[in-house]
């Protein structure tokens, strides 16, 4: 038992092994076999009940690329806001050469509107951004799902190489609005450094 | 020089962003623009025609904004140009990383016309 808890060997061969072990010791003579027992059955029971639900949450709508599935749809929506934004900025650029054509006074206050337009595009920018953010963690938990299903390994398998180091550490952006530093902050720190 | 005889580098690998920061520089009398999607293109563009000021996303793959510009820092026929970093990295460390790196100015997304026009100014005060 001693060998089979140090290798590295997946859960399914390990749940075997438990599961012999007990049929082993029920076959023993002995008054003092039925707590061990016990409590080995209990630990087995819990391993087929949890790689059950883990099995029915990979699967729970009939469609095993579920996770890949909501990533595509999420990307699908990166796509439309940047085809919808540059809708958006044909029309402001369309106002802005007619702009031209206009009196002073109307032509300052069509060109104030729309460069109000263009910083307002950046929201695919942002938007953009944070559902790639939701991406790469879809697709992280799906790794690990994948992990615990296939392999049935340890669940930490993979975290190691996910952590990011020296410079990749720094992409965490965009921050969300209650966390982020305004550009105030920015032009103080800056100047501080 | 006079901003309209400015030459500028933008690099963001949203095409949306490129298109806004073309626009503004527009309005800001600035046509001489020349863009690229990711950092690796950018160097490459860069060493053929230097410009007179570098304007980058930092969140691209492969190559980051931060990449680019420890690149053009370290790049004798480029590293006297001006870089403003735009972005939505706005944490301390983001700031101070890039400061280090030799950046010229930062900007946070989502940003106005006139916090971009301040930024030009500051780093190229002979073209305002």
């Amino acid at each position: 038992m001693t060998s089979i808890a140090k290798s590295a060997s997946p859960l399914v061969s390990a749940h075997g092994y438990l599961d012999r072990v007990i049929r082993e010791l029920q076959a023993l003579d002995s008054p003092q076999k039925n707590t061990l027992v016990g409590v080995l059955q209990y630990l087995s029971d819990h391993i087929r009940i949890t790689r059950d639900e883990i099995g029915a949450l990979r699967t729970s709508d009939g469609n095993p690329q579920m996770f890949s599935t909501t990533a595509d749809e999420l990307e699908e929506i990166v796509t439309e806001t940047a085809r919808a934004a540059n809708r958006i900025m044909d029309a402001a650029e369309a106002i802005e050469r007619t702009a031209v054509e206009a009196p002073a006074s109307v032509a300052n206050k069509l060109t104030e509107a729309v460069t109000n337009i263009y910083e307002a595009s950046a929201f695919q920018d942002i938007t953009g951004q944070r559902i790639t953010k939701i991406v790469r963690a879809l697709q992280s938990l799906e790794t690990k799902l994948n992990s615990l299903v296939c392999a049935f390994g340890p669940l930490g398998d993979g975290e190691e190489s996910l952590a990011r180091e020296g410079d990749a550490a720094l992409l965490n952006g965009p921050q969300l609005e209650k966390n982020a530093s305004s550009q105030t902050d920015i032009d103080a720190l800056f100047d501080s450094l | 020089m006079a901003l309209k005889d400015m030459r500028v580098f933008i690099v963001d690998d949203y095409t949306t962003m490129l298109r806004i920061l073309r626009n503004l520089l527009r309005q800001l009398d600035i046509n001489s623009v020349e863009e690229a999607n990711n950092g690796d293109t950018a160097y490459h563009m860069l060493q053929k025609q230097p410009p007179d000021l570098i304007i980058s996303d930092w969140n691209m793959v492969p190559v980051t904004g931060l990449d680019l510009l420890k690149k053009v820092r370290s790049d004798a026929k480029l590293k006297h140009i001006p870089f403003i970093m735009v972005t939505a990295e706005s944490k301390t460390e983001n700031v101070i990383a890039a400061k280090q790196a030799g950046v010229s100015n930062y900007i946070v997304k989502p940003f106005n016309a006139e916090t971009l026009r301040a930024k030009i100014a500051s780093v190229c005060p002979a073209m305002v």
